[in-house]
Formats: C-alpha cells, structure tokens, sequence
C-alpha cells in the first residue's frame, strides 16, 4: 500500500514539474539550439546582447550585496529587539512579494521623476535615475528585497539567543558574537536567501521595464533585451538564445548552491 | 566571591518573575536556587549574571556593585540550560572562545584548553563537533568553557534537567568533586529537590518570585519554614491535620495507636516500602517503612492498623 501510494505521489509530482517546467525549458533548448552551436553562440555574442548580460550582472553585482547586509540586519532586528513597530516592518518587507512589480516600477516613476518627491532635488544635483542604470539598480533592489530576510529570519527564530548569550558572557563584543556566532549559525539561510535574490535580479522583468525607458545597449537588461527581441524586432533565435543564457546562469548559482550545502551537511549535524 | 543580593524585583509585561528577593552567597559555596517551574528561579540567575537588569535592586558580587555592569565584564561563567553550544566550533573552539576574546597568547591558550578538557574528561574530544557528543559530554563541554575565563562565580542554569537518570547522577556527584578542587563560587537552579539536596551546600527555595526559605539543606529538611517548603523539599504526607514526614510516622498493632486506620496499598520500593493508610475519620496518610519493618509486622492490604508519630530517634 504504502509504495503505491508513493509512486502514485511521485509520479503526479513529477508530472506536474515535467508540465510546468521540464517540458518548456526543454523546448528552449531545442528551439535555442536547434540550429546548431553556431548560430546560438553568434546571436549571444552581438553585441546588444552582450551589453544586456553585462548590464544585468553589474545591476546584480550591486543589488545583491546591498539587499543581503539589509535582510541580514533587518533580520537581527526583528528576531532580537523589541520595539514598536516591529510589525510594521516586518510586514513590510513582504509588500515586493505581495504586490505586482509593475506597480514598484509605476511607484519608482512617480518618485523619481522630474516632479517627483526624490526626483526634483535629485535632478538639481545632476542625478538621474530614470531611464539610467541607477533607477534599474533601485527597481530591482525593491522586488529582490524580501528574499534574505524570509530566509534568515525563522532560522534566527529556531537557532535562539544562547549562543549569542553565552558569547557574551565569555566577554565578547557585539561584532565579535554576530561575526563568530551569530552569522555561522545562518550562513546557510543567508546563502540560500543570496541564491534567490540573485535569481530574482537576474530575471526582473517588469519593474525594470517601466523605470528603464527601454533604451537598447544602455538600459536594456538581459530580460528586457529576451522580450525585446521576441516582440518588437522578431528575432525569435536571439530571444530563445539569451534566454537560455540566463536559465543557465541561474541554474548555475542553484547548482553551486546545493554543491556547497552538500559538503557541508555533514559536519553540522543538527541537534535537539 | 560573596554575591548580594538586594531588593531585586524584575517584571515581564505583567507578571512578576521576582519580587523583592534578598540573598546572601557565601564565597566558595555551592548555592542552589530551588523551586516548582514559574517560581522565578532561572530570572533570578539571569539577574545574577547580568543577562537580565532588575527593575528594582542591586546586585554586589565581592562588595563590587555590578547591577548596571554588562555581563561581557562581570567575570560570570554561566551554563546555560540546554548547554548553548556553538555549534560551527569543534569542542577545543568551543572552549577557548573566551580566552580568544581575552586576547591570550596561542600557546597559553592551548595549554589551557587541554588542562580544561583534561579536567572535564573531555580529553579525546577536542576536535569533535558539538552534535556528535553525548549530553553529559555537551554539559561538560559547556563547564569547561565557562570555567575558561577564571569565572569569579559560575552560574548553572538547570544542569542536568535534560540528562537521563544514569548521567545526571554521575555528573552530580562530579560537580560536587569539581567544586571541592576548585572552590569557585557556584549558584546552580533547579526544581529537583534531591539533585538540589544532594549537590548544594545552601539552599534558596522559591515560590512565585519570592524566596521563602534558605539556608543549609539539612536544616530546611528538618525545620522547614511552610508547608510549602517541607512539602518541596522531601516527602511528605498530612497526620493529624499537620503536614509531617511519612518516616516521622510508624505503624502499630491495632489497639496500640491512637488513631486507626485499614491499609489501603501497600508499595514496595527495594530497601523501603510506602504504606497508604485509611484513617477513621476518613483521611488517608501514608507511612515510610523499611524493608524489614515491614516483614516483620506482616503487613497487607485491608488489615487494621494503628498509626502514630515515631518517638524521638535521639530520646
């Protein structure tokens, strides 16, 4: 009874996996590669597209690390402190996942713009964030920001203040416990909250689109760039192309991920 | 080190986990803090080591006033309940956090951390993790690395409350030699009357925030201040309207005592056995007996029995 139910199971889940994901990304490779590594490796090459990867991945390279040191210390925040409106905040960083992103992007205009509340003294010193890279960068910092903090947070709930206690009474600092103690016991949650902020980045789509003006070669990020080609300038091949790349590179960080979390695993067998 | 306590009074939103609790520790001793769950005992360590600030009172360790020092600079060794390992840090690590933070030079550090582990019995473990050690092993992992830092008093939140009954006995008893080499003061908590009677040269018994009696263990036992304390900190039983120690009470053939009564069970325990009593007047007692005193009176359920106090053992 109790293998045929679990087949059973098996089986639906991963037909349902094969359906929603399997079966399209298999597709993208064919259609991607479907005539040949050539054509595939010279549509990746040109040079919009290469502008588009190297956009996403500097937008990446800032994004990340900003909304990974803010989860963390919101995280610590919320788990550790009391003080009014905690609440608040921590409902508010579920607004990004909640609402659509299109609606971050619109809100990021309005700011932003000429007229906008930041917009107008930001535009005085010379500082434009619309249409630029630097309105991308906060587009996509908005809709990536949850990620870490989801993940630390009921782990820093689940690990407790001991540790962090006893360091102190052995004499530590407060850098010293969240450097040698704190931070440890999370690594994993604050890698694996890392791995989906990167995933999120990488792949924003509709925040970006509104804030970025679309501006090929100096706005476009590689999403933008897959859409572009596929609805305005229907270059199909260029579209399957560029979005294998970024499955790809996404796959790639969720690879490293379970590969460093593997050999991990066996050390720090976890106890009641 | 003598510790002082004054007046400490803590609140937590709106109950009062202590209240006006005043106590002296004598340097060199090993003090339990006893008491039923909720009465305040782990606040009151808590206070003690800094962890927790009193809303009220003032804490003296040595005649130093210590209620608004930081417990990174109180000098405390303290074990927490559930031994707050770290857990990334091998034992060696573990224990050495201390003198790292300290600053000590590596060498000094080393040679430290083997005679501590040494000390612990924790010789061949230096290098294991804390999840592949048992808990007796964790607990005195967490000793040793508490011990590090030449604490002035070590505090014992609960020692053995998550050990099985085998371990527990052992590391009591180990505690107890521990203490006697190194002499530093010590203030363990616990709800368990025989670990706390067993280990602890002073006794502070707690109920709902207050303490209601200390002092040494045999003199609570023997004149204890309530009810409450004599039923906590041993067996007890009602005679007479009066809460006495079953030992304290004895059977006799029936027309000897002045109350009777008809046994209701009888429960034998190796070397003693507890007989439950029917009294006349419809309440029930019970009665310690040893082993032989019970053989030799040919006790069994439903017979009719005297009851009475036990003649003074001295008189």
């Amino acid at each position: 009874m109790k293998t045929t139910s679990t087949w059973a199971l098996r089986a639906v889940v991963l037909f349902y996996l094969g359906v929603l994901i399997g079966l399209p990304v298999t597709f993208l490779v064919v259609k991607a590669l479907g005539h040949g590594f050539g054509p595939f490796w010279s549509e990746v090459t040109q040079p919009n597209a290469l502008s588009a990867l190297k956009l996403s991945l500097e937008v990446a390279a800032i994004a990340v690390p900003i909304n990974a040191v803010v989860g963390v210390g919101a995280a610590l925040l919320i788990a550790r402190h009391k003080f009014v409106g905690k609440r608040v905040l921590d409902t508010l960083f579920d607004v990004p996942i909640a609402i659509s992103p299109i609606i971050i992007g619109i809100a990021l205009v309005l700011a932003y713009s000429k007229i906008g509340w930041f917009g107008a003294p930001l535009t005085r010193y010379g500082i434009k964030v619309l249409f630029s890279p630097l309105g991308i960068i906060l587009a996509t910092m908005s809709v990536s920001l949850p990620y870490v903090l989801r993940s630390i947070l009921p782990v820093l709930t689940e690990v407790g203040e001991d540790q962090e206690q006893a360091a102190r009474t052995l004499g530590a600092g407060r850098f010293r416990i969240f450097w040698n103690v704190t931070l440890p016991s999370i690594r994993w949650a604050v890698l694996y909250g890392v791995t989906l902020t990167i995933a999120r980045t990488l792949g924003e789509f509709g925040a970006v689109l509104v804030v970025s003006g679309n501006i090929t070669g100096v706005t476009q990020t590689l999403p933008i760039y897959i859409f572009d080609s596929w609805d305005q300038r229907f270059d199909v091949l260029g579209s399957y192309s560029g979005a294998l790349v970024l499955a790809l590179i996404s796959i790639g960080v969720l690879a490293i991920l379970a590969a460093l979390k593997r050999r991990e695993k066996n050390l720090l067998v976890d106890f009641a | 080190m003598s510790i002082s306590l004054s007046h400490l009074t803590k609140h937590y939103a709106k109950t009062h986990a202590v209240q006006d609790v005043s106590a002296e520790i004598k340097h060199g001793s090993l003090t339990a803090i006893l008491g039923p769950s909720g009465s305040g005992k782990s606040t009151l360590l808590k206070l003690i080591s800094g962890l927790e600030r009193p809303d009220e009172g003032t804490v003296t360790i040595d005649g130093e006033d210590m209620t608004h020092v930081d417990p990174r600079h109180r000098d405390i060794g303290f074990c927490f309940q559930h031994y707050a390992p770290f857990r990334h840090m091998n034992v060696a690590k573990n224990v050495a956090f201390g003198l790292k933070v300290r600053k000590r030079p590596k060498k000094e550090i080393d040679e430290r951390v083997g005679d501590l582990l040494s000390l612990v019995k924790l010789e061949g473990k230096a290098k294991s993790y804390p999840s592949q050690l048992s808990g007796g092993e964790r607990q005195r992992m967490a000793l040793a690395r508490a011990l590090a830092i030449e604490p002035r008093v070590l505090l014992l939140d609960e020692p053995f409350g998550a050990l099985d009954a085998v371990v527990r006995a052992e590391l009591r008893h180990w505690l107890k030699e521990l203490h006697g080499q190194l002499h530093v003061t010590t203030v363990l908590v616990t709800h368990d009357q025989q670990e706390a009677m067993e280990v602890a040269d002073q006794l502070i018994v707690m109920r709902a925030g207050r303490v209601v009696q200390s002092g040494n263990p045999l003199a609570l036992y023997e004149s204890p201040a309530t009810d409450f304390v004599h039923e906590f900190l041993g067996p007890s039983t009602v005679f007479e309207g009066e809460v006495t120690r079953p030992h304290d009470l004895e059977l006799v053939s029936v027309h000897l005592g002045q109350v009777k009564g008809r046994i209701t069970s009888i429960v034998s325990l190796g070397f003693e056995a507890q007989v439950t009593v029917e009294l006349s007047d419809g309440t029930s007692t019970w009665v310690q007996l040893s082993r032989n005193e019970l053989s030799a009176m040919g006790l069994r359920v439903a017979l009719l029995v005297g009851v009475r106090r036990r003649e003074d053992v001295d008189g």
